[in-house]
């Protein structure tokens, strides 16, 4: 195999397997790229078994065929050429000569005999805005188990409905539900329902990034895998399998009182108290007066603060616990300036919502208290 | 200048012995060893002063004290007797002084300083305390009576049996001279070696040795040792005030099969039963831990111990038994025989439970469960109830001096 590429091309196209690499080398296959040459693209391919992807750019093919070489060590090199064109040789003990300008490298490589075959996609599904799947992971990722033992929920559920494009992800703690707008959740033939892996959903966001404004993820499945395929990158992922819980009997069908807050106030608010909160459990007390909402830590080893932020609420007063970390998760990942947050009582789950208007779509955060 | 105070060291004679005794008076007077018999795996919880003659002393294996003494009687231990009269002893206590300190199943420190109008000088308090005791009980003790809880504890080993010493205030370090440093709590066989190997033999020459020298040898340990060794209450053991509670730091149940097993349902069985019992005592002390760890010894007596922290604390014996099973399946070479079994818990969740949003029904039920479950065996005996994975691993509780319940160290703050 022979190709001549641009260096840029290359790069860029490297740099999206690289979160897909295995990173420790359990088996040392896993840290190649397969480089493919054929009809004037160089396709890359990329697997840790779970996860795969692969990306393609034009090159002028002077021979075709495969190869693999270090992932890593191939990116670190490149990086470090000039911009311009770059030539790649295999030569027949699986290595591969480099030649750019005045660099020449030998790159140890592997047969690609070893390389992991990745599945076919299948018939298409759906199409969604590739904008819309990213927007829907960063208000969800956060809330992904990361206890490995519960491995139903070390992904997010992904939905589509005549409702719309859904993802929902909970750690048993709590829960953040994204539902898209009609508009933007893309089209599909029928419904489906799969659970994507949290390895799968960071490849995305970052594919997302790299992708124009109006581009759509076109999505397939088969009865083990899902495949995202943006523009030439296609992303595989392994489904997790399991029953993801019962979410709909979680999110809170009627609250009894309503707090509606500055996001800003009560953010910076809660970062503050909490740099008081004991290390471990990050507890506050979250207290609901009329007019006002006030937040309370104390630990034995650093000492205690409160601060007290507007708000309008009329309903009585009532303490409860929060782990600090749960409450600033989603009050960083909205955009909206006001945050609606529900209650019933100290032992029900609470909900917290981006509060205004012109919200097109549905965003809803339930948090369980801590026990005070 | 610091209050003299005054304090007892109440330690029960031969316990596990004289209880057996009430229960069949003509083990009297004989050689008896109280753990299991004479062939089983385990070791001698107790033996009767007849026993002891021979060689017998608690800890020994079976089968060694069955060579040492093979007419002794060999009685199986039961904890429940013994947790049964270890609340009386308590009783009695309680009612004598409100400042008790059950140090184990037999014996307890208290502090009865300030107590001259009730009780009379401290001699004559200690044999009131002795005749209560055998009339409440009908157990003998013997008691130590001293200025620091660490002398009284060696003073009332020298009372031993059924007497009563006191060490005057100022006289300490010439009680202790003579006697072996082995006799000072927390010198075991390893410092008494090393000690031995700088011709240290009594604790006098112990006191002898300035500080500086002891802390150089032993670290913080000889500083403790230097302490001690002039009667001090030193070194870990007495950081808190009787009356004080400072809870315990870990909880755990082990066991050693009678024969080895490769059987993963036996195991399985076992290992839901130690999850029980570390579960009860979780409840009783109104703990809920954050780390399971489980220890598993082989035939060849390799030993692995693997722990796991888990999201959310917890005290039910079904979660405890889940992470442990987890543990268990993770690590075995399978089918490699065990020897031995242990549940360990330990990281108490200090305020701030994080509450469930899927399980938390589920996580209540069992709770509210559990509670009858101990209300059960409270009432009749710790079989009672048992979970279904752990009906086949009903094995003998080992009789030992911390069993699950022990009075007066109960920190009772969750219990409803």
């Amino acid at each position: 195999m022979e190709f001549t590429v641009s260096k840029g091309d290359l790069v860029r196209e490297l740099s999206l397997s690289q979160g897909v690499v295995e990173k420790k080398t359990t088996i040392p296959i896993l840290s190649n790229v397969l480089l493919e040459a054929a009809d004037d693209r160089i396709t890359l391919t990329a697997t840790d078994l779970e996860l795969g992807i692969r990306c393609s750019c034009p090159a002028r093919v002077k021979k075709e065929g495969s190869g693999t070489v270090p992932a890593r060590k191939l990116l670190d090199y490149m990086r470090l050429l000039p911009e311009g064109d770059v030539n790649m040789k295999f030569l027949d003990n699986h290595w591969a000569s480099i030649t750019s300008g005045r660099s020449r490298t030998r790159i140890a490589g592997m047969s690609r005999e070893s390389f992991p075959e990745l599945p076919q996609m299948p018939e298409p599904i759906a199409q969604v805005p590739v904008k819309t799947l990213a927007s829907m992971i960063a208000r969800t990722s956060f809330a992904i188990s990361m206890e490995e033992s519960r491995f139903t929920l070390n992904g997010a559920l992904l939905l589509m409905r005549p409702e719309g494009l859904t993802m929902v992800a909970t750690d048993g703690h709590r829960l953040a539900y994204v539902q898209a707008a009609p508009a933007e959740s893309g089209s599909a033939d029928k419904p489906f329902r799969a659970l994507v892996p949290k390895k799968a959903m960071s490849a995305l966001t970052k594919l997302s990034d790299d992708a124009g404004d109006g581009a759509m993820a076109i999505v397939a499945g088969d009865d083990n895998h899902l495949f995202f395929q943006i523009g030439h990158r296609l992303l595989i992922t392994r489904k997790l399998t399991g029953n993801f819980p019962d979410y709909e009997r979680v999110l809170p069908k009627d609250h009894q009182f309503m707090a509606k807050l500055e996001k800003a106030e009560i953010r910076s608010a809660i970062e503050r108290v909490a740099q008081f909160a004991d290390e471990r459990s990050r507890a506050i007390r979250v207290q609901f007066n009329a007019g006002e909402v006030r937040v309370f830590s104390s630990s034995v080893e650093t000492g205690e603060s409160e601060e007290s932020v507007p708000a309008e609420y009329t309903g009585p007063d009532i303490e409860i616990g929060f782990n600090a970390q749960y409450l600033l998760d989603f009050l960083r990942a909205i955009s909206q300036d006001h945050v609606a947050f529900e209650l019933k009582d100290q032992k029900s789950a609470g909900e917290l919502r981006p509060a205004g208007d012109a919200i097109a779509d549905q965003y809803r955060y339930v948090v369980m208290p801590m026990r005070i | 200048m610091k209050e003299v105070r005054t304090y007892f060291h109440v330690d029960m004679d031969a316990f596990f012995v004289s209880v057996e005794e009430l229960y069949d008076p003509s083990l009297k007077g004989k050689p008896v060893v109280v753990g299991g018999q004479s062939h089983e795996r385990g070791v001698v919880s107790a033996a009767s002063y007849a026993a002891r003659k021979f060689g017998v002393h608690s800890a020994m294996p079976l089968r060694t004290a069955y060579q040492k003494c093979p007419q002794a009687i060999f009685v199986d231990g039961h904890p429940d007797r013994y947790r049964e009269y270890s609340h009386r002893v308590h009783d009695v206590l309680e009612s004598f002084s409100p400042l008790v300190e059950m140090a184990s199943v037999d014996e307890a420190y208290l502090d009865i300083t300030g107590t001259e109008r009730l009780y009379g000088p401290p001699l004559r308090a200690a044999h009131l305390l002795h005749e209560r005791m055998k009339k409440a009980t009908q157990l003998n003790c013997s008691i130590g009576i001293a200025a620091s809880r660490l002398v009284a504890k060696i003073t009332s080993d020298q009372a031993k049996p059924n007497g009563i010493l006191w060490v005057i205030p100022g006289c300490e370090a010439a009680f202790l001279a003579p006697l072996d440093v082995r006799k000072v709590p927390g010198v075991g066989k390893v410092t008494e070696k090393n000690l031995h190997l700088l011709g240290i033999r009594k604790v006098g020459d112990l006191a002898q040795l300035d500080d500086g020298f002891l802390e150089e040898r032993f670290g913080k340990w000889g500083m403790a040792l230097a302490g001690k060794a002039r009667g001090a209450d030193a070194g870990g053991w007495f950081d808190t005030e009787i009356g004080e509670d400072a809870g315990p730091k870990s909880i755990s149940h082990e066991h050693t099969f009678n024969e080895d097993t490769g059987n993963l349902e036996q195991i399985e069985a076992t290992l839901a039963r130690l999850s029980e019992m570390v579960g009860r005592r979780l409840r009783e002390h109104g703990l809920e831990a954050r780390t399971i760890q489980l220890k598993l010894r082989y035939t060849d007596f390799s030993t692995i111990t693997r722990a796991h922290s888990l999201p959310r604390a917890t005290q039910l014996d079904t979660e405890i038994y889940e992470e442990i099973r987890e543990l268990f399946r993770r690590n075995w070479k399978t089918g490699a025989p065990v020897r031995l079994l242990g549940v360990h818990a330990s990281g108490w969740a200090e305020g701030g439970e994080q509450m469930d949003l899927l399980g938390e029904d589920r996580h209540q039920k069992w709770k509210e469960t559990m509670a009858a479950a101990d209300r059960m065996r409270d009432r009749f005996g710790e079989k009672a109830v048992s979970l279904a994975a752990s009906l086949r691993g009903n094995f003998r509780e080992r009789t030992h001096e911390n069993p699950v319940g022990l009075p007066g160290k109960n920190r009772e703050k969750n219990s409803k």
